[in-house]
């Protein structure tokens, strides 16, 4: 069997989750391989969920949130801007590979942008292969 | 080299009038400990007990450490050295101690020592800054003509390593960590209470000594450490199984300055980089 | 007595490893400790002492007591089976060793036998191993305030001195001689290796760590009796942070906390080592901690040690191995703070 990744989609409350939502209500596809969770603001995403999801065992991680300066608390994703690139820069240096995390900024109008980026990333994790490196193994425990 | 014993007498000197003058209530600095070469973080409350301090090359404790024990309003002298400056200023940026209550002793010193290994702690190792960036009183001359390195150099081995070595090194290092937490206990930038790795709703990692409970730690660590750890290096010295921290903290400090234009510590006006954004911010960062 | 020469150490070990769980001396990036022996070139004979204790052979830091798997209503539980393995743990120093004996009253002699360490005590072979006794002893080290001497044997069921050219090995229990007897290319020793052995035990009573007068029962009321002083536990603590190092390091802490943990619907209920100074070791469920401060804490090492510890089972518990000084990221030395409070 071919393999399927799994992704693991943390998506702001008023833009790239809205965007979601009209993605489906336009019934455009995209791939079903995405968790999404939502959140109210991508800067109430705590780097530790990043690392959470992917020990168990997600393939990538993709995080959504307002374009800058429309975020509906004001700066929000502003602040997250930051911290998701230290993220990265965190990831990275301790093996990770890079092409496992992306950040988009998708609004709640861009439910094609929504499901491009979607569909592109996953194809992205697919080529990347299975995360096994932060992955929780039995007997690793 | 720096002269130590002139720096001892300089702090015996100073903690004495400061505690006579009745300037501050404590003087935190060092003690001899059971040998010369063991020295201890001490905290002097009274003038007649000044003449126990010293200060030698094994004195690499960061005294900035004990600041947030004393509720805010205490008077307090510290004795710093260059990176362990750069702990005071970030913590006054982080509101964490005043300025006003502080007396700040600046120790400018180059040859410090690891205690363990005898090794001359540099800007390869760590604690790259020599003069201290804040005081108000300096202990012995401000040195210069050194030179000192960028604290980074370190790093060019580890930054052009392929990803899955990096990751086979960190893997192995992280292996031997027995969850002592010494490390978190020994910065002068953990304070937090209860730290995460304590809470138990919602419980961040295992708390029994697993694998993947010591990843979440050491890697969520490294992040609130982001843009504040000051280089001292106090972390890795006080791992029982020398895991190199300072490294990762390194590498993270690397970036934000890179990032966001600042180093931790470096000026009381400055806003600690995670806690700030910029107009200047682009999407480039997130590469 | 028997005997094998140093360049066939490695055959000793190789037999041993096959036999059946062997923990020797390995070194690694951060110094010698025990480990499970797999490849017997990792052993290694060359260091002061281990920078963590041995008891983890004996009281692993993790060790899983139930396993489980939640499924639809109804958990299968399963007790871990114990092991039952012959094991030998070789190198351990004399100072070391006393505390095994130290940790069975605790684990074994409390009126509850506990199962996991008695399995592993049970069966388990110690060759004890003298420091070298023409070298000074490490300045953290105080074992001799115990009246323990560099090359005790006692305690060992094998003790093992190290000359220029050869290994002398010498059986101090039954258990020890039925070892010994198992390995028949070891050589047998003669009258000249006794000599040696004993020279070796004599010099090892003349080398000099720290020490004081410290008479159990006088510093177990001592210590009660300074309970209160606070303003010397909190000198004498004012540098701890508060870690975990000096107890994980101890051979003598058996202090644990037990959790379960599952993920995906499986589990198990483990124990795992715990540290009186850390600051949730006794927080309460109502958020209450009646140990908040540093000094309390750690004034609770030193008293369960050197207090309780000897009104409950009539011993110290401490052997002077000096570690909890070497790891401490600032110094705090156990000895100088019960010498201190001796002289109160
Ligand atoms: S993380 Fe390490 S080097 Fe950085 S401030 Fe803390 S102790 Fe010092
Ligand atoms: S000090 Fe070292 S062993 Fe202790 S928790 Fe930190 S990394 Fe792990
Ligand atoms: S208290 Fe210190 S010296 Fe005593 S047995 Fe434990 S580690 Fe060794
Ligand atoms: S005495 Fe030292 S090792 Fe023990 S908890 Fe205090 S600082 Fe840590």
């Amino acid at each position: 069997m071919s393999f399927e990744p799994k992704i693991l989609g943390i998506a702001c409350n008023w833009c790239t989750y809205t965007g979601a939502d009209l993605a489906g209500t336009t019934r455009l596809k995209y791939p079903q391989n995405l968790r999404l969770i939502r959140v109210m603001c991508s800067s109430r995403i705590n780097p530790s969920f990043i690392i959470r999801g992917f020990q168990l065992g997600a393939d990538g991680v993709l995080v959504g949130g307002c374009h800058p300066g429309d975020c509906h608390y004001g700066t929000g994703n502003l602040y997250a801007r930051r911290k998701l690139a230290i993220t990265r820069k965190i990831l990275e240096f301790a093996g990770m590979e890079p092409g496992r995390f992306r950040v988009e900024w998708i609004s709640a109008s861009e439910g094609n942008k929504f499901a491009e980026v979607v569909g592109e990333f996953t194809n992205q994790v697919r080529t990347l292969g299975p995360q096994t490196k932060f992955k929780i193994t039995k007997d690793g425990q | 080299m720096t002269a130590f014993k002139k720096i001892e007498d300089h702090l015996r000197k100073e903690a004495k009038n400061l505690l006579e003058g009745g300037k501050v209530t404590l003087v935190l600095a060092y003690a001899r400990g059971f040998d010369e070469k063991h020295p201890v973080p001490c905290v002097v409350k009274a003038a007649a007990d000044a003449d126990h301090l010293v200060f030698n090359e094994y004195c690499t404790y960061n005294m900035a450490r004990y600041l947030t024990r004393y509720p805010v309003g205490t008077k307090i002298a510290v004795a710093v050295k260059g990176a362990d400056s750069r702990a005071v200023v970030q913590l006054i940026q982080e509101g964490k101690v005043r300025r006003d209550d502080l007396v700040i002793l600046g120790i400018p010193a180059t040859g410090m020592k690891n205690q363990k290994t005898g090794e001359v702690i540099d800007a390869k190792t760590t604690a790259s800054t020599i003069n201290p960036v804040l005081y108000d009183v300096l202990l012995g001359d401000e040195i210069h003509g050194v030179k000192a390195g960028s604290p980074y150099d370190v790093l060019a081995e580890f930054e052009g390593m392929d990803k899955d070595a990096r990751w086979a090194f960190w893997k192995k290092e992280f292996e031997r960590c027995i969850r002592c937490y010494a490390c978190r206990k020994a910065c002068p930038m953990c304070y937090c209470d209860p730290c995460f790795m304590d809470a138990s709703r919602p419980r961040w990692a295992d708390k029994s000594p697993t694998d993947d409970g010591t990843l979440m730690y050491h890697l969520t660590r490294f992040y609130h450490l982001a843009g504040r750890c000051i280089d001292c290096g106090e972390c890795s010295r006080a791992c029982p199984v020398d895991i190199p921290l300072h490294l990762f903290h390194k590498k993270v400090a690397k970036e934000c300055e890179a990032m966001f234009g600042q180093a931790a510590g470096m000026n009381i006006e400055d806003k600690p980089a995670m806690a700030n954004f910029k107009g200047e911010d682009s999407d480039q960062m997130l590469g | 007595m028997k005997k094998i020469a140093i360049d066939q150490f490695s055959e000793l070990v190789k037999v041993l490893a096959e036999r059946g769980p062997l923990y020797a001396p390995v070194k690694g990036k951060e110094g010698v400790n025990f480990q499970a022996i797999k490849n017997p070139a990792d052993v290694t004979l060359d260091f002061y002492n281990t920078v963590l204790s041995p008891k983890s052979v004996f009281f692993p830091q993790s060790e899983d007591m139930i396993r489980y798997r939640i499924t639809h209503g109804a958990t299968e539980a399963q007790p871990v089976p114990q092991e039952s393995r012959p094991a030998v743990i070789l190198g351990v120093r004399p100072c070391d060793v006393r505390s095994f004996e130290i940790m069975d009253r605790h684990f074994l002699g409390a009126g509850v036998i506990d199962p996991y360490w008695k399995s592993k005590r049970d069966n388990t072979t110690v060759i004890g191993f003298a420091f070298d006794v023409s070298a000074a002893a490490d300045p953290a080290d105080f074992y001799n305030t115990f009246g323990y001497g560099a090359a005790d044997p006692e305690g060992s069921d094998v003790f093992m001195v190290r000359t220029d050219k050869a290994l002398l090995l010498k059986s101090m229990t039954d258990r020890g001689k039925k070892l010994l007897d198992s390995l028949g290319f070891l050589q047998v020793a003669g009258a000249q290796d006794e000599k040696v052995f004993e020279e070796t035990v004599k010099k090892g009573k003349a080398v000099r760590t720290r020490s004081a007068e410290i008479n159990p029962q006088v510093i177990a009321k001592k210590l009660v009796s300074v309970f209160d002083n606070g303003e010397f536990w909190q000198k004498v603590t004012m540098a701890c942070i508060a870690c975990g190092a000096c107890t994980y390091g101890c051979p003598t802490c058996y202090c644990f906390d037990i959790s379960d943990e599952m993920l995906f619907k499986e589990g198990s209920r483990k124990r795992f080592w715990d540290a009186c100074t850390f600051t949730d070791f006794t927080l309460e469920a109502s958020g209450h901690n009646p140990r908040p401060r540093i000094f309390q804490r750690y004034r609770q090492k030193v008293c369960h040690k050197y207090s309780y510890h000897v009104d409950k089972y009539g011993c110290i518990s401490c052997v002077g191995c000096g570690r909890c000084t070497r790891v401490c990221p600032v110094n705090i030395d156990i000895f100088s703070i019960v010498d201190e409070a001796n002289k109160l």
